[in-house]
């Protein structure tokens, strides 16, 4: 399991838009670097920091077929999302609670309101 | 790819009471605890300030103005719609994260639709329990979670 440590660095290697759309483009299948690389209007270095980036928090992978770097083909892996997921849930679990307590406030609250009535 | 997290729950009372309780009620129902409210040792109260440029805060203080401002209210339609910024605790300068919170008529009375997003944009180097108040968020102690879940779905 990834400690709080790795998702802080998944957390920041999404917080860029250019890899959070590479992230995007990825969900529909793999891609080669250069298919890639050509959804984006900046340089052929910046977009390989930015895999590499991808790569070293594990969110993307590489299979090592091919000298030829443009070649190469990139993946999501899965592993790093279930990390976020999980941690996402319990921000989720934060508010599942809070507004079951609303409710139960909310609910009593009107109860209170219709006895005086009668 | 944005982090956003959405919960939703139906209660018995219709939408502009729904929002009503919700605001200006809102310390009595927000739960308690430093898992919750934003400083560990002290205890607030809970307030929105109405309307749109007013703020989600917790108020130590009144006459020492001492105050935690949890964030601007971005969206004020009593009865529809209730936004604001969120800014934990360990938050820094600009970091800032967005909740959204739809209320619908529904035949029971109110669906109530919260989403929480804008995680995305927190930086690397946080710590590692910036997320809600000081709640016990990444997966270190989620065990309380459950055990929390469990205590209410037995009360359900």
């Amino acid at each position: 399991m990834s400690g709080p440590d790795e998702i802080d660095h998944i957390l920041a290697a999404l917080a860029d838009p250019t890899r959070r759309r590479m992230v995007d483009l990825l969900r529909d299948g793999p891609m080669r670097a250069g298919e890639l690389a050509a959804a984006f209007d900046i340089s052929a270095p910046a977009v390989s920091r930015h895999l590499r980036i991808l790569r070293e928090t594990e969110l993307i992978e590489e299979d090592e077929a091919g000298e030829d770097r443009r070649l190469r083909v990139y993946r999501l892996r899965a592993a790093p999302f279930a990390d976020l997921q999980s941690w996402l849930e319990e921000v989720a679990a934060y508010w599942t609670l809070q507004l079951a307590a609303f409710k139960v406030h909310a609910e009593s609250g009107s109860a209170r309101k219709k006895g005086r009535k009668k | 790819m944005s982090a956003s997290v959405s919960v939703a729950i139906t209660l018995a009372v219709p939408p502009d009471e729904a929002f009503r309780l919700f605001a200006e009620e809102v310390d009595q129902w927000w739960q308690r605890g430093p898992k919750f409210r934003f400083r560990p040792r002290s205890q607030g109260r809970m307030c929105f300030e109405p309307g749109e440029g007013g703020r989600l805060i917790e108020i130590y203080d009144e006459e020492a103005r001492d105050i935690y401002v949890v964030g601007r209210i971005l969206a004020w339609e009593p009865g529809v719609r209730l936004s604001f910024e969120w800014r934990g605790p360990n938050f820094r300068e600009g970091e800032v994260t967005e909740v959204d919170i739809r209320f619908r008529a529904h035949e029971e009375g109110t669906r109530i639709l919260l989403e929480h997003r804008g995680w995305e944009v927190l930086p690397s180097d946080h710590p590692a329990r910036h997320g809600l108040a000081n709640a016990p968020f990444l997966g270190t102690k989620s065990g309380w979670w459950q055990e929390q879940l469990a205590a209410l779905q037995r009360l359900a």
